[in-house]
């Protein structure tokens, strides 16, 4: 489980961030997200103790990070792919940071072939793919077996087929009981990963729920009539409970589905020129959510300090 | 894909293998012998020390052992050392500014989050491995060298007056400037500024104090690290202004201890 509370980092003048608390918890995916400069990086270099927290405090399964013995046995990282020396080889990346955790070296080729990297395990990771770097950064994150798994964009360079892998791999990690935090600048792919979500935007949180309750929440739909009768329709709509917005000829409903809405319309003979759903998608849920994160941070400070 | 074959999480298990500084020691060996840097400095200083200690006996022999030059014989024993510490600090640089150069001092931290303890563990590592690149090359000189100083009668055997710790001291001040140049590295985090900003000092600022008037011009060039630390690395010297070898030994000891000190206190202080 992690835990962050009142966690914040200043650099200079700017606010990376803001006072953020969330709880991490363990056997689902926490998808953490928000747009690129939202603060996901940073709070995740505060996870593993790499960057001092201003103020607050971050803690995992209760400890500070520096404070484990073996931390790689506690928390398995995937920060940046490429925190890679370009002269060495894959295997004795893996084997210096076994070496640096008392971490049996058999767990080295075990790690090695869970990402598919056997086979180019003696080659120097300068000639890596940016995947195959995304692999071994992986492979690096799991060395320690840890119960505490955190990565940072980790499809980031992934083919299609890596996507999936590292989808499966997350989910994975979860049912076995593991604390999975993935972090993502992209909604759609925290859509399927994730079971649960800290939505970020310049540094604060914006939102802190699973992820139904998010789609159900910001990825509105809505029904919409063109009519010859507007003011009919609207009026019969209101009646039955729905919201209903006018432009024109043109009605916005919400409240009421297509089914509903033709019913109603047919049996007061209201003609229709035109009747579609539209739904918004998660995508546009999420820049709206981010591109307001003033208010919405505003609006909503029982979620963000709880 | 294979899928993941993980068993199931546990709480850390207290690990085997004794205390945090002998694991990250081992790490910082791994890594430093997997690059073909360090492969490369290391027998360039082999390579440049003992070739040109013996080149330039094989130079000189005659017209030392004519007593025409006035020079001392034993300040050519080691000579070679003076190109060769080129590459003790660019090893020593490459300790650390190629994990800044890379991101790869992230994966450094992650795995051993006490600082103190990666930089004990990098200097344990680069101390052990400069000092006995260091004898070694200034053995080989030695044993290349005397055969030329010897074949003209003038050879300085191991039990000679101050040959030994010569040879032990090319070592130590090997080790001494990699430490130099490795804090600097913590300080400036690139390679390149690190091993001009070093052997400036060294090679230039070194000789250009001499020329500065009196007293002062006198005493700096005794105190500045490669003239202070160097004189341990020869049994005679070609400038009688230097200190005698251990009390400049002393003197560049505390030098590298206190930009390490500096380089410690940045470290732990800065954000990774």
């Amino acid at each position: 489980m992690i835990v962050a509370s009142r966690l914040t980092k200043r650099y200079g003048e700017r606010l990376a961030v803001d006072s953020v608390s969330f709880t991490v918890r363990p056997g689902r995916v926490t998808g953490f997200l928000g747009p690129n400069g939202a603060g996901k990086s940073t709070t995740m270099r505060m996870v593993i103790g790499l960057d001092r927290p201003t103020s607050g405090t971050v803690t995992v399964d209760g400890a500070r990070y520096a404070d484990s013995p073996a931390p790689l046995r506690a928390v398995g990282a995937l920060l940046e792919a490429r925190a890679l020396h370009p002269g060495r080889t894959a295997r004795a990346h893996l084997r210096w940071m076994a070496a640096s955790n008392a971490i049996p070296r058999a767990r080295v080729e075990e790690v090695l072939g869970l990402v598919g990297l056997e086979a180019v395990a003696d080659q120097r990771v300068g000639r890596f793919s940016l995947g195959m770097g995304q692999r071994l950064g992986i492979a690096a994150a799991l060395l320690g077996d840890p119960p505490v798994v955190v990565l940072d964009e980790p499809v980031n360079g992934l083919d299609p087929e890596g996507i999936r892998w590292v989808r499966t791999l997350a989910r994975d990690l979860a049912a076995e009981g593991r604390t999975v935090l993935v972090s993502s600048h992209l909604m759609a792919e925290m859509a399927l990963t994730a079971d649960h979500l800290v939505v970020i935007g310049r540094g604060r949180v914006l939102a802190d729920c699973s992820t139904a309750e998010f789609i159900a929440e910001h990825a509105a739909s809505f029904v919409t009539v063109r009519t010859p009768q507007p003011a009919q329709l609207a009026e019969l709509l209101r009646r039955s409970g729905a919201d209903v917005t006018c432009d024109g000829d043109e009605l916005r409903v919400q409240g009421a589905d297509t089914v509903t809405t033709g019913e109603l319309a047919a049996g007061a003979g209201v003609v229709l020129h035109e009747l579609g759903l539209v739904t918004s998608s998660l995508e546009e849920a999420f820049m709206t959510l981010t591109a307001g994160s003033v208010e919405y941070a505003a609006a909503r400070p029982a979620e963000v300090t709880r | 894909m294979t899928a993941p074959v993980l068993t199931p999480p546990r709480a850390a298990a207290a690990p085997s293998g004794g205390a945090g500084l002998s694991r990250a020691v081992r790490a910082e060996w791994i890594k430093l012998w997997s690059v073909r840097s360090t492969g490369w400095s290391v027998a360039a200083m082999v390579a440049l020390g003992a070739g040109l200690t013996t080149l330039v006996c094989a130079l000189v022999a005659r017209d030392l052992a004519d007593g025409q030059t006035g020079e001392p014989v034993g300040a050519f024993i080691t000579w070679g050392l003076v190109f060769a510490q080129v590459t003790a600090v660019v090893l020593g640089a490459l300790t650390v500014t190629s994990e800044y150069g890379t991101g790869m001092i992230r994966a450094t931290l992650a795995a051993t989050p006490r600082r103190g303890t990666v930089l004990a563990a990098k200097a344990l590592v680069l101390t052990a491995t400069l000092f006995v690149a260091g004898v070694v090359t200034a053995f080989l000189g030695w044993l290349g060298g005397n055969a030329f100083l010897s074949a003209e009668g003038i050879g300085i055997g191991l039990g000679d007056d101050g040959m030994v710790r010569s040879l032990l001291g090319s070592g130590l001040y090997m080790a001494g400037l990699g430490l130099f140049a490795m804090a600097a590295g913590l300080l400036l985090r690139s390679t390149a500024a690190v091993v001009s900003v070093v052997l400036a000092l060294v090679f230039l600022v070194g000789n250009l104090v001499m020329l500065l008037p009196g007293a002062l011009g006198e005493w700096l060039t005794k105190l500045m690290p490669g003239n202070a630390g160097s004189r341990i690395a020869a049994p005679e010297t070609f400038n009688p202004v230097l200190l005698e070898p251990w009390t400049g030994f002393a003197v560049f000891a505390a030098e590298v201890a206190v930009l390490l000190a500096v380089a410690a206190v940045v470290f732990t202080r800065r954000d990774a």
